[in-house]
């Protein structure tokens, strides 16, 4: 090392020109990022993304996008390329074999648009294929890295780069391999182990220097390549059943039998907005103390548990609460190939709820929820009448679920019927401004009510009325759905509320317009209302006005106060469900409880505590137990000891 | 591409040459008129220098001349500049320090805060479902460090071996495998999915694990306190700009209007002084350990 520093990279005032080494810091760099992730930072529930090797990210998205139907072919593509990129730097070879066998499937399919082909016999077969090279493909890229590492062992720094990169690919497989084979998953673990730890010591400043250990590193290697080899070589094929997934079926200790998880594509993101929206439950305005509202808590636990819900979404802790937080949105909401942007999810896909797949892509913005009892109909394009209608639709048919018990469909119903909009002071009762609102917004207030020839003589307020919250409660189509053909008759859209719509970005069914000004800009264009750059901007200041609201968002980053109070809400509901002979739904709440400690509970701020947290998680997990194997005495037992730990805790449990 | 990465490697190479040739006129207690600090990157060095723009411009004005940040991809880098004068102060470890006094006569300026302290500890994990209760039961077992050359990842977790007595050789005499990982993320994940019987590792690496896997992962033993990472100054560095510049980085520790800077600085909660003793007992480890004589 001495003699030859690595190089430093200087800051320019006023330019902050910087580079792009491959710098690589061991001993600080967790120390600092981890740092952020204690138990007394803020972390209110945030899931950091994994991280990957692009070469193993861009393998685990193709793998969940080519099981997708339709398969998003253009996303294909653009993850084909990134491995293939990688393989050309370390074995051009390789990349061309690889170019050549995938690039006539993508060169049709990904040209025909999201709309995805229409043959799906063929989709199927692009889609194997395509799969099949990439894990070949990928694969090589691994043993090319672990080549490069063996041919450069005696050069520290590149060796281990090489190496490096070969393990950070392996997490492409891991998954898959950890579950149906969890025998050579050790094996391969330890062999990376192995590996690393051969590779040697560069030293520092001329001290602690350590030789590779050849023997060991070749041996290391040797295991890792004969099991890629042999399960994701040259020869690789998928199973003619079942998903695309890279499954070790040609290692000895293959479990046939194993059941592989859901796991959903890096770039995917469920945490909930921080700061967390303000919910204003209509009871809790008015004082009513919560222990009155049995069915409004049995509907809270519902909408928070992903126990409502069939796979793959219960398994991956999907709840309604998770698009619709706190009953609002979640604008950072993403899952690859079923989001056509932040915010917004197909929820008639084949990953969800294969039976009621409507086999194309159509992404939609997910809608605030708030004052929903004022809203009906339901859906986008309004095709419920009834909300009951809508939430069966979305248990059952969009997110796999079971036939939801009526008593429960009764609290959801009812602790839906209680989101208010945000109380907002710049509106009379009849919907219109106050004589205070500013002059900018009490022009746009004219220009909403004025009549354009564009719009049949309408005006904006003649669909969306004030008077009737900004509703006319109708479907029209404006235009802004690609319908299935020339003279199509299926772009009619449900009449959105402009209440508090300040606050849930974008905008569209399909969240296409990113700000209200776009929504204006939009119609003006659109229905060639004339309207000058100054009115344009009158009329977005006015429905920022009307769409406004007082404290939109909670004004604390620590949510697990809130979390604790609302889980001792959903077990209210106890001794009234136990009354009714509906046990199950006891079993239900206990297990999302269980469920929603465990998640909440490294936000603690006073580590001590987290002991706590783990004894009520664990009371509740033996009360579902106990309730399944009929012992009510249990049950009533633990719920007491569950009660009297948060009473004796609760000022320490945030 | 490759223009772009030619381009910036002249980039690279004028500042390095601007910084020394500045450099060259500062040694001794002299003042520069250029100050230089180096940052240590492990991840974007573009986007660091971006960050610490600010603090730049800040200190700037606390020292009434002209600041230049640096970014070094290793400690190394940040060592080999104090000592050859390309940079005024820079960021490392505490034993990275102690080898820099050593080898290049630097001296600690401030110490930094996380989570309300400036000391942090390794610990020893296992999987909860091992059996494994202290380091006793760990004889004859596997055990995952980070490197060799590592304070929280090797240095401390050994120690409290040696501390309780079980180990007197070298660390194969009470270990039946020692591994280097490489880096906390593996040593960690190497115990959760039972590729070694334990991790020694700095505590933070714990979180490092996702939510859903932490529970089956516990600590069995913790080291002496390490005292976290530390700014640096090079040998000879005029004690008027040292005593400048800590005052003005002591200052962002107070609620005002440069409180905010912290977060382009590591994210640290503040900073406190320091003095050479502070890192006594990392000398005294790294002595045993021959990283220093």
């Amino acid at each position: 090392m001495k003699g030859t520093p690595p190089p430093l990279y200087s800051r320019r005032r006023d330019r902050g020109r910087g580079h792009n080494p491959a710098g690589r810091v061991i001993l600080r760099a967790l120390f600092l990022m981890t740092a952020f992730a204690t138990p007394s930072s803020v972390q209110a529930h945030v899931v950091p993304p994994e991280e990957f090797h692009p070469v193993a990210e861009s393998y685990r998205r193709l793998i969940f996008l080519v099981n997708l139907n339709p398969v998003p072919w253009d996303l294909v593509a653009s993850d084909v390329g990134v491995i293939s990129t990688h393989l050309a730097g370390i074995d051009p070879a390789a990349t061309n074999k690889f170019r050549t066998s995938v690039e006539g499937d993508l060169t049709v399919l990904a040209g025909r648009g999201e709309a995805g082909p229409p043959d799906s016999r063929e989709s199927r077969a692009a889609a194997r294929r395509v799969f099949t090279h990439t894990t070949r493909a990928t694969a090589a890229t691994l043993l090319a890295y672990l080549e490069s590492s063996k041919a450069q062992l005696e050069d520290h720094r590149r060796a281990r780069t090489a190496a490096d990169a070969a393990r950070q690919i392996w997490a492409g497989f891991e998954h898959e391999v950890r579950r149906s084979d969890p025998s050579g998953f050790m094996e391969v673990g330890g062999a990376w182990l192995e590996l690393t730890s051969a590779l040697g010591s560069p030293g520092f400043l001329d001290y602690g220097s350590a030789p590779p250990v050849r023997e060991e590193f070749d041996a290391a290697v040797g295991t890792i390549r004969s099991y890629i080899l042999a399960n994701f070589g040259p020869d690789y094929e998928p199973d003619i059943e079942g998903p695309l997934l890279p499954l070790p079926v040609w290692s000895p200790t293959y479990d046939t039998e194993a059941v592989i998880p859901p796991k959903l594509p890096p770039g995917s993101n469920l945490n909930k907005q921080l700061p967390r929206p303000r919910q204003i439950l209509n009871m809790a305005e008015r004082g009513v103390d919560e222990g009155d509202t049995t069915l409004i808590a049995l509907g809270d636990m519902a909408f928070d548990s992903p126990y409502i819900f069939g796979d793959p979404a219960r398994s991956l802790q999907i709840s309604c609460n998770t698009c619709h937080n706190k009953s609002i949105t979640n604008p950072g909401f993403v899952v690859p190939g079923l989001s056509a942007r932040a915010g917004g999810v197909d929820v008639s896909n084949s990953f969800f709820a294969p039976h009621a797949n409507n086999g194309h892509a159509d992404s939609l913005d997910i809608p605030d929820l708030r004052g929903i009892r004022f809203t009906a109909p339901y859906g986008r394009n309004g095709r419920f009448s009834s909300l009951a209608e809508f939430v069966r639709n979305v248990i059952v048919n969009e997110f796999n679920g079971p036939e939801p018990d009526p008593t429960l469909m009764d609290g959801m119903i009812a602790y839906m019927n209680e989101f208010d909009f945000l109380p907002n002071p710049n509106l009379q009762s009849d919907g219109w401004l106050v004589a205070s609102a500013s002059a900018q917004a009490r022009r746009g207030e004219e220009i909403f009510h004025r009549p354009f020839d564009g719009m049949g003589g309408k005006s904006c307020a003649s669909c969306h009325i004030p008077e009737s919250n900004f509703l006319d409660h109708r479907r029209h189509d404006i235009g802004s759905v690609m319908g299935s053909g020339p003279h199509s008759r299926d772009g009619a859209l449900d009449t959105p509320t402009l209440l508090s719509a300040k606050y849930s970005a974008p905008y569209f069914h399909d969240g296409s317009q990113p700000t209200l000004h776009d929504v204006t800009q939009w119609f003006n264009d659109r229905f060639s209302l004339g309207l000058s750059d100054r009115e344009q901007h009158d009329l977005t200041a006015y429905v920022e006005t009307v769409s406004d609201g007082i404290e939109a968002y909670e004004d604390t980053m620590h949510t697990l106060e809130a979390e604790m109070e609302e889980f001792s809400f959903f077990l209210s509901t106890f001794e009234y469900l136990r009354k009714i002979g509906k046990g199950h739904l006891n079993a239900m709440t206990f297990q999302t409880i269980a469920l929603e400690i465990h998640a909440h509970k490294w936000d603690i701020q006073a580590a001590a505590y987290l002991p706590v947290l783990n004894h009520m998680a664990a009371l509740m997990e033996q009360a579902v137990d106990a309730q399944i194997s009929g012992d009510s005495g249990a049950v009533e037992s633990l719920v007491a000891e569950y009660r009297q730990a948060y009473e004796k805790n609760a000022d320490s449990l945030k | 591409m490759s223009r772009f990465i030619h381009f910036t490697n002249i980039t690279i190479f004028l500042a390095c040459f601007l910084a020394l040739a500045t450099g060259l006129h500062s040694a001794g207690g002299r003042e520069p008129a250029t100050f230089r600090i180096v940052f240590i990157a492990y991840e974007n060095p573009n986007q660091l220098l971006e960050n610490v723009g600010p603090v730049v411009d800040y200190l700037e004005q606390a020292l009434n001349r002209e600041v230049r940040a640096f970014v070094a991809t290793d400690y190394a880098g940040v060592v080999e500049a104090l000592r050859n004068r390309t940079a005024d102060v820079g960021f490392m470890g505490p034993l990275q320090y102690i080898m820099a006094h050593t080898q290049a006569g630097a001296l600690p300026l401030l110490g930094e805060i996380y989570n309300g302290k400036a000391t942090y500890v390794s610990r020893i994990f296992v999987r909860k479902d091992s059996g494994i209760k202290n380091p006793e039961d760990l004889r004859g077992k596997s055990i995952a460090f980070v490197d060799p050359i590592s304070s929280s990842g090797y240095m401390y977790p050994l120690n409290i071996f040696r501390d309780a007595g079980l180990l007197k050789g070298p660390p194969e005499s009470f270990f039946r495998r020692v591994y280097f990982a490489g880096g906390d993320e593996q040593s960690i994940r190497a115990v959760y999915h039972g590729f070694v019987d334990a991790a020694g590792i700095g505590q933070y690496s714990y979180n490092l694990l996702r939510p859903e896997e932490r529970d089956e992962v516990i600590s069995i033993a913790e080291s002496r306190t390490i005292p976290s990472h530390c700014l640096v100054a090079r040998k000879g560095l005029a004690s008027r700009l040292t005593k400048a510049l800590t005052t003005a980085l002591l200052a962002l520790n107070e609620d005002g209007e440069h409180h905010h800077l912290l977060k382009y600085l590591y994210n640290v909660d503040g900073y406190v002084k320091v003095e050479h003793e502070t890192y006594s007992e990392v000398e005294a480890i790294a002595k045993a350990y021959g990283f220093v004589k």
